[in-house]
């Protein structure tokens, strides 16, 4: 009974695994693009400043910064399960199913929620990472002829990844447990694998034996970090 | 024909005037220092120059080159600037050497993207890039120090990184940021010896200082300037010396007595 469980809990964590990996290979450059959206200082009306009332108002309005942080503050503002949910079945209620009953469109539901969900985290991570660097190596790079993507890519990225390789630790730990979640639109990862025992066969165990699988991942992942934050001990910040 | 001319330069933030009609110029080889109280404007105007700040009004030339006019904002897109600046170099307060390379790194890097660039006047192989950094850097008694990191270096062994680093792009002019206020007292003495050697070999350069005496021994010219004004100007000693204004008589005399 022990090895028919742990190879029905290995292929659930599979599901798991998958759910992470695609999750993170999305998220982590698109929560880049949220982050300088959320800092756009794009102002289409500034031409309007030296007017009164109103339309000074509107000349300080940035509208790609307004609209970043207002989905930042939906994304964030309600749980994941709710969100997965309403990209799960919200589709179908208006006439156009757009995923497949299948497990790949269900798979392909839950990724698309979770890249959505952990972009916007990420995003404000990022953020905290761009703007902790300080101005003046932007400036330096500046006087010395550099372009804004030179600045970015050979000064600013490595310094800011280094600032946030200890919250994006955490959150990326959060997210290998967030994804039984999915369970909530039956994708067979390794909780509801783990649950699925309690239904079927009347044990219990199972379940509780998945913490076992989510420990160890954890485990690898934590001496990845460790392994990150001293390949960039070589210089401070 | 001066090397540098600055014409009625106006920076304001918000509503405060932080230069008033900023005119002076600059000679091939000379090196100018400007003094004055924090709040004063000098930290503005170097920014200015180096394009870090717009001033409202005024012109820069170099070499009778018209980089900034204020009746002209056409010419200040992103791409013209970067050509415009290198006419500058910028050495800061703090620094702000690139704290994930080494001494040779950070003064090789921007060469090295210049001169990938072809529409740059900066031209040189990666090999002549790095010999000429490590010159350089030898210059500044760094010789040993080529591999190190900036947090491996002392204040004062950072700051001759950041000459070497503006001085490999051979700006025409090196403008100093009060280039020793965040140094330790005791490792002021070698960056000034450097700056010293440098205005020894006529580089043309600005120096925004509060060593008084420095100023007096190593200038050609000294500004005095005070509200965003330039309130006096002449020789070196003249100025330390021999004030003619009343404000600069003050604020000398402030110093003098520490």
């Amino acid at each position: 009974m022990f090895w028919t469980v742990t190879t029905t809990l290995l292929k659930g964590f599979g599901t798991t695994v998958e759910i992470f990996a695609l999750t993170l290979v999305f998220s982590l450059p698109l929560g880049l693009l949220v982050a300088f959206g959320a800092m756009s200082r794009w102002r289409p009306f500034r031409s309007l400043a030296h007017r009164g009332g109103f339309a000074k108002k509107l000349s300080g309005f940035r509208p790609v910064g307004a609209l970043t942080n207002l989905i930042i503050w939906i994304i964030r503002g309600t749980p994941l399960m709710l969100q997965l949910i309403a990209i799960f079945y919200v589709p179908g209620m208006l006439g156009h199913n757009i995923w497949k009953g299948n497990e790949t469109g269900r798979l392909t539901a839950t990724v698309v929620a979770f890249v959505i969900n952990y972009a916007c985290y990420f995003a404000v991570i990022y953020r905290g990472g761009i703007e902790g660097v300080p101005v003046g190596q932007r400036e330096a790079g500046q006087v010395l002829g550099m372009t804004k993507g030179q600045i970015f890519f050979k000064v600013t990225l490595l310094q800011m990844v280094k600032r946030i390789v200890p919250p994006m630790s955490n959150e990326i730990i959060t997210l290998v447990k967030d994804t039984s979640l999915a369970r909530i639109i039956a994708m067979y990862e390794l909780t509801f694998t783990g649950y699925s025992f309690a239904k079927s066969a009347g044990i219990t165990w199972p379940l509780f034996y998945t913490g076992v699988f989510y420990l160890l991942f954890i485990g690898i992942l934590t001496i990845l970090f460790n392994w990150v934050e001293k390949k960039l001990s070589y210089f401070r910040v | 024909m001066s090397i540098l001319e600055v014409q009625n330069l106006n920076k304001s933030f918000g509503k405060t005037r932080v230069l008033r009609d900023i005119s002076f110029s600059l000679e091939q080889g000379e090196s100018i220092a400007i003094i004055g109280s924090s709040g004063s404007g000098k930290t503005t105007l170097l920014r200015c120059l180096n394009f870090l700040e717009t001033p409202n009004g005024g012109s820069i030339r170099v070499n009778g080159e018209t980089l900034f006019d204020a009746a002209d904002p056409a010419a200040q897109s992103e791409k013209e600037i970067r050509r415009k600046r290198l006419h500058f170099g910028l050495v800061f307060q703090s620094f702000n050497l690139f704290p994930q390379y080494t001494a040779l790194e950070n003064v090789v890097l921007a060469g090295g993207l210049l001169a990938k660039d072809k529409g740059s006047a900066y031209t040189g192989t990666p090999a002549e890039i790095e010999a000429n950094a490590r010159a350089l850097l030898g210059k500044m008694g760094l010789g040993e120090k080529t591999d190190l990191y900036p947090h491996q270096l002392s204040g004062g062994q950072q700051q001759r990184v950041a000459i070497a680093r503006a001085l490999a792009l051979r700006p025409d002019i090196l403008c100093f940021d009060e280039p020793t206020s965040a140094l330790d007292p005791e490792l002021t003495g070698e960056v000034l010896r450097v700056i010293r050697s440098l205005a020894e070999q006529k580089t043309t350069m600005i120096i925004v200082t509060h060593e008084m005496a420095f100023a007096r021994d190593v200038a050609d010219r000294v500004i005095f300037m005070d509200d965003g004004v330039i309130v006096e100007q002449g020789a070196a000693r003249d100025v330390i010396d021999h004030p003619r204004e009343e404000r600069t008589r003050q604020f000398l005399s402030r110093y003098a007595e520490g």
